[in-house]
């Protein structure tokens, strides 16, 4: 920033976040790339062109690596250390190591698309990555808990900012997520197939609370901790409530963990354990409310500023999809809303309204912020992040509309009895219904990939701005020493 | 400026991050404690009322909720809510539905099916299903099949006969389909003059000369007609293809417009022959559950 006396990009490491936020952006459109090409493929089948590497099943974990640990994961390490040099006015720890997690995350992210590509994964959801790449990953993150700690110990303020606790439980709890869910043994050291040391409903039990919690810490604790920096910085208002932020961190901290099992409903999950899921899912409304309420009130003093700062709407609207997902969450969670939506579209729906709209626009709106100060220059194109916001929200709603639609209508219909107590409706009836639907939800992804793609030009563009601005000065302080 | 943030009563925290970041201390906003004071009333009724906390090796059973059910064996079970237990209630209450319809059906005639309209309209709703899970893989939701590979059913010619009776036994005891291979009895000009006579027999324009000698053919030393028939209208008995109408099941002449096309399909069948199987249904479809497919295959063609 302008006022600090000695330049930040010195007393700080910018280059790391300079990098994980280049990632970023490129993760972002391969990602929504991948998702927009599998959403059409369901929509016209013929896209799967026969070629087995491209169909939807080899693809769709393609899509979701890459825009949850790509995209969101390099956005969360970017910003991270960001944040955490800012707030806590010390540069980052070990740096070798800093650029150890940069290129294990890289490695990783690359290794895991490729190998889904050619058919390697664990079956999975969302760790579909062979044991090898699990342990890379492993060490990366283990490397990353040691940087964060590391830089907050040697901190010159004597308090730890918010942002930075929801960091930390982030890091923390990950880091216990992915290597009990991953726990497997390897067919041969020279084998990429592994045996799930857990079998049955154990096994699905870990592998779903290992699935809603990477929604929980991966996808909401540490956004939170994005918007508790990026939403008071750029309103520039002090964060609306302390005592929320404390209360609803560690109810969150605490609720998440216990509600894995609401994804193994009507299962051969035990009932006790479906209840309390249930039960914590429901509880679990208030505390992740909070954060909204405290990102919203922070904004709520700059209300004026939506109409002349795309920035702001795009964190506005990032934290009214956050509360609306986290309500229809713990709706979906209960029983007897389950019956109907599990195995539906719906589910496909929830998830991408918390994706898309919590993930994918807080992060956005926080690069617009990061980016030009990274670089030490303004953003290219204001007009661009306009347009930008734009597609995004208005294919959001698109998309989700589309699934609500279908997912809701694919439920009734396959629990619909005639007259006579027989099944009202073939299941290819109900298939038959939602390809519409899959068309308008292709459409809805493809507004909203497009939008990406004008960020990666804008943001490209920013930093050949800001390149050639610096070349300009160094080229003037050349001139004056030249002189004298 | 806000109202609400800038009240003099609230106070930041005093403490400043990164140039400006602070935090005011306001309360807790009154409706969110409240409500989520409700959400923990809410789940604590839950938990009385549902199998819910783990004692043990054991759990609560929850109270006022329990279930009772009947199986398809005729046992009646009462037990503590659970989601088995609610999904075995929905089925039983599907099968007291089902019964009465389906007890008349398992006595009934197909005859006294088709002409009773409750009975048919059951027999049609349950068979849909049947057809959906069991026929439809091969035979298409419709019934219409897949040339060369999958009789269709939809339309008023049978293969292997389309009376309820010839429809049952092939649902219940499964087909075999058999054309030899004549591919290296006969040289490449029989087969080609076999094909002619074959394309003529349902109205294609062709060659005479040729047609003549691939009827000669036929009829003698190449052995068509012990399956076919001397008028080539095919055997029901043994799944033998009518060859005078213009239905085409295998070769597909339809697809093909020009006379070499359509010789090239019926020239494909002669060389390759044909061996084709549908399994057999009985032991896992029940007999009332074989009677109202019929029904259903039935009235989906024009049935005999």
């Amino acid at each position: 920033m302008a006022t600090t006396t000695t330049p930040a990009n010195t007393q700080y490491n910018y280059d790391i976040v300079r990098k994980f936020t280049i990632m970023t952006v490129i993760w972002g459109v391969l990602g929504m790339l991948a998702g927009v090409y599998i959403a059409s493929e369901l929509a016209w089948p013929f896209l799967n062109l026969d070629i087995p590497q491209l169909t939807f099943g080899r693809l769709r974990p393609v899509h979701t690596s890459l825009v949850i640990f790509g995209f969101g994961g390099s956005a969360l390490f970017a910003t991270s250390y960001y944040i955490v040099q800012r707030t806590c006015q010390v540069r980052l720890a070990f740096e070798g190591l800093a650029n150890f997690t940069f290129w294990g995350w890289q490695i990783s992210i690359g290794l895991a698309g490729i190998s889904y590509v050619m058919g390697y994964t664990q079956a999975r959801e969302y760790a579909e990555m062979v044991w090898p790449i699990d342990l890379l990953i492993a060490v990366t993150w283990v490397s990353y808990l040691l940087v964060f700690v590391q830089t907050l110990r040697k901190r010159s303020q004597p308090h730890i900012y918010v942002a930075n606790w929801f960091f930390m439980a982030f890091i923390l709890a990950t880091a216990i997520l992915h290597i009990f869910n991953n726990l497997a043994v390897p067919l041969n050291l020279f084998s990429l197939e592994s045996y799930s040391l857990e079998a049955g409903v154990q096994d699905a039990m870990t592998q779903w609370w290992y699935g809603h919690n990477a929604v929980g810490f991966f996808l909401t604790a540490a956004f939170l901790g994005m918007m508790y920096y990026f939403v008071p910085k750029q309103a520039g208002r002090p964060v609306y409530s302390y005592r929320l932020s404390i209360i609803h961190f560690w109810a969150l901290i605490f609720l998440y963990m216990w509600v894995g099992a609401h994804h193994l409903h009507w299962t051969a999950l035990p009932d006790w354990t479906s209840t309390l899921a249930a039960t914590f899912s429901i509880l679990l409304l208030l505390p992740s409310w909070g954060g909204m309420i405290n990102g919203i009130m922070t904004l709520s003093g700059a209300w004026d500023r939506l109409r002349t700062d795309p920035v702001i709407r795009f964190l506005i609207v990032a934290l009214s999809f956050y509360g609306m997902s986290t309500f229809e969450g713990p709706m979906m969670s209960l029983k007897s809303v389950n019956a109907l939506s599990h195995y539906t579209d719906w589910t496909i729906g929830h998830v991408h309204s918390g994706a898309l709209g919590w993930v994918a626009m807080i992060t956005m709106g926080s690069l617009y912020h990061l980016v030009p100060r990274l670089w030490e220059t303004r953003m290219y194109s204001t007009r661009l992040i306009n347009i930008h916001f734009w597609l995004a929200t208005t294919g959001i709603i698109i998309y989700i509309g589309a699934m609500w639609v279908a997912g809701i209508t694919q439920g009734l219909m396959w629990r619909a009895f005639d007259d006579y107590g027989n099944l009202a409706y073939t299941f290819v009836e109900s298939v038959r219904f939602v390809v519409p639907m899959y068309m308008v939800r292709a459409f809805g992804g493809l507004l909203f990939l497009s939008g990406m793609i004008i960020m990666a030009y804008n943001v490209f563009m920013t930093i050949r701005q800001g390149k050639q601005e610096q070349a300009e000065v160094e080229a003037k302080i050349a001139a004056k020493l030249a002189h004298a | 400026m806000s109202k609400e943030n800038t009240k003099p009563t609230v106070q930041t925290t005093g403490h400043a991050w990164d140039g400006d970041l602070q935090e005011f201390n306001n309360p807790l906003p009154n409706w969110w404690l409240w409500s989520f004071y409700a959400t923990v009333v809410f789940a604590v009724i839950y938990w009385v009322l549902y199998p819910a906390w783990p004692v043990g090796r054991n759990y609560t059973k929850g109270v006022m909720n329990d279930i009772t059910y009947t199986t398809s064996a005729g046992k009646t079970v009462t037990t503590h809510w659970n989601t088995r237990a609610a999904l075995m209630q929905d089925l039983q209450a599907a099968r007291e539905r089902q019964k009465p319809y389906l007890d008349q059906i398992s006595k009934a005639s197909y005859n006294e099916i088709a002409k009773d309209p409750e009975k048919s309209a059951f027999a049609y709703s349950m068979a849909k299903v049947l057809f959906a899970d069991n026929c439809a893989a091969c035979h298409q939701t419709g019934g219409a099949g897949v040339i060369g590979l999958y009789p269709n059913l939809a339309d008023d010619d049978w293969l292997w006969g389309g009376k309820v009776e010839n429809i049952e036994a092939t649902i219940r005891g499964g087909r075999k389909g058999m054309m030899p291979a004549f591919g290296k009895r006969l040289s490449e000009t029989e087969m080609d003059d076999l094909s002619e006579h074959v394309l003529s027999l349902s109205g294609n324009k062709v060659d005479a000369a040729k047609e003549l000698r691939g009827k000669a053919l036929f009829e003698g030393s190449a052995g068509c007609f012990a399956c076919h028939g001397k008028d080539a209208k095919g055997q029901a008995s043994m799944g033998s293809a009518n060859l005078t109408d213009s239905i085409w099941t295998i070769a597909n002449v339809p697809g093909q417009t020009t006379l070499e096309g359509k010789k090239a399909e019926v020239k494909k069948v002669i060389f390759n022959g044909i061996s084709r199987e549908m399994p057999t249904w009985k032991g896992r479809l029940s007999d009332t559950e074989i009677k109202m497919l019929t029904f259903y295959v039935h009235e989906l063609g024009g049935g005999k």
